[in-house]
């Protein structure tokens, strides 16, 4: 685990090593625990907004000891998995603009309102809670559902802006973007016992059977 | 009860009674739980003319580093409150990186305050190079020549002042979008820049 203070400091090392200014999104764990969801993570999972930045900053994570290990043991076979970098317990998951299921789309990057500069070349933007809920629904790992509960519980959740989110997602070409959100806030409300509103997740489900009826109407 | 449970019940500024009414447990707990957050670094402490401790309880306590607005409190008699949160780790961000800063929020009420740095700027150098990075060399001139009118300012480099100057067929831009200035035409038509305050809004100066 990765406590704030130590996240601080490999930030900064991280920093210090880059050979350019670049700005990174920080989603899952490591935005939690910035928003103050959390005080500890299990990797710091960082979104870039192109393949150069993250090559920029996957070589000042080598040079400082981190190896690269295999996306498959902690993602399975999903599309578009991280390249992750270990070194003892800490890790980094590095994605470019797809986080598994889902786009960083430009409304997502507009919402991360909240930044972080270590040093002059590292930008770290914080991604907003309500997507960190929609991502947190790309994986299907127990943890995930534990750090949306978490943020469910603690703020004020706007439901509107996760639905259009997830439209937004479908027309930008991730089809599953309400199915998944839908089952995962499913999920949520019946075995968590969560206060997700149940019009909620109707309208997540209109928009899959819509879906459903355009597909065989084509 | 969970460190971020806590810290979100008790953010803002606390005293022992305010945390015993607002997590309903008595003055030993109250204290404990302060502690807590105190030894992981969520808590500043103040005294106030009586004597009595106030607490300061905020995740940015713990984050440490400095913001931009942090910086132009510091220095101008206008104060900004903001829900932006801008921090800066690993280094001091400079007065000249403030005011671009400011300037570049586009807010009145930031660029106001922000004139105030022009006391305490020096490098002019940096001040140039970043201004010329987001083309606001002559909005930096403007609103120096404007701060000059009201404040004791550092004396502008002669170099700074010809190369920031507008050429003839320079366009006039806004400092903030729509906003012109009735009281500092003859600044505006120097520097070709539209200022967005009149000689009230500087009132705060004097």
């Amino acid at each position: 685990m990765i406590t704030i203070d130590q996240q601080q400091k490999l930030l900064l090392n991280v920093a210090r090593r880059l050979t350019k200014k670049i700005t990174i999104y920080a989603i899952g764990g490591t935005a939690m625990m910035f928003l103050g969801f959390k005080d500890a993570t299990l990797d710091i999972d960082l979104v870039f907004e192109n393949e150069k930045d993250r090559a920029v900053f996957k070589e000042a994570v080598k040079s400082l000891g981190y190896l690269e290990m295999d996306a498959i043991k902690v993602y399975g076979a999903k599309r578009n998995t991280p390249e992750m970098f270990r070194l003892n317990d800490e890790r980094f998951d590095l994605f470019v603009v797809e986080v598994i299921d889902f786009i960083f789309s430009d409304n997502m990057r507009k919402r991360a309102e909240q930044i972080h500069q270590f040093e002059n070349n590292l930008i770290l933007k914080i991604a907003n809670p309500h997507d960190i809920i929609l991502m947190k629904c790309a994986t299907e790992r127990i943890k995930d559902k534990d750090d949306a509960r978490r943020i469910i519980n603690s703020t004020k959740i706007d439901w509107e802006i996760i639905i259009d989110e997830a439209k937004k997602q479908i027309d930008l070409g991730k089809d599953r973007a309400a199915f998944d959100l839908g089952c995962f806030l499913e999920y949520l409300k019946t075995k968590m016992n969560l206060d997700i509103p149940q019009e909620v997740l109707d309208k997540l489900f209109l928009i899959v059977e819509k879906q459903a009826k355009d597909k065989i109407s084509k | 009860m969970e460190k971020t449970e806590l810290l979100q019940k008790l953010a803002g500024i606390q005293t022992v009674e305010s945390v015993m009414d607002i997590l309903k447990v008595g003055r030993r707990m109250a204290i404990y739980y302060l502690r807590r957050l105190r030894k992981d670094g969520y808590v500043k402490t103040r005294r106030q003319s009586n004597n009595r401790r106030v607490y300061n309880i905020s995740l940015d306590n713990k984050f440490g580093g400095k913001s931009y607005y942090e910086i132009i409190n510091q220095y101008s008699p206008i104060k900004i409150s903001t829900s932006v949160i801008h921090k800066i780790y690993g280094k001091e961000p400079s007065l000249e990186e403030t005011l671009i800063y400011a300037i570049q929020t586009k807010s009145l009420r930031t660029i106001l305050a922000s004139l105030a740095l022009f006391k305490k700027i020096n490098n002019w150098i940096e001040l140039y190079n970043l201004a010329k990075k987001t083309h606001i060399e002559r909005q930096v001139g403007a609103l120096y020549d404007l701060a000059r009118k009201t404040m004791k300012v550092r004396r502008m480099t002669h170099k700074f002042r010809s190369s920031a100057l507008p050429k003839e067929e320079y366009q006039f831009e806004f400092v903030v979008s729509e906003l012109k200035s009735k009281d500092f035409t003859e600044i505006e038509k120097v520097w070709k820049i539209y200022i967005p305050f009149n000689k009230k809004d500087l009132e705060e100066y004097q």
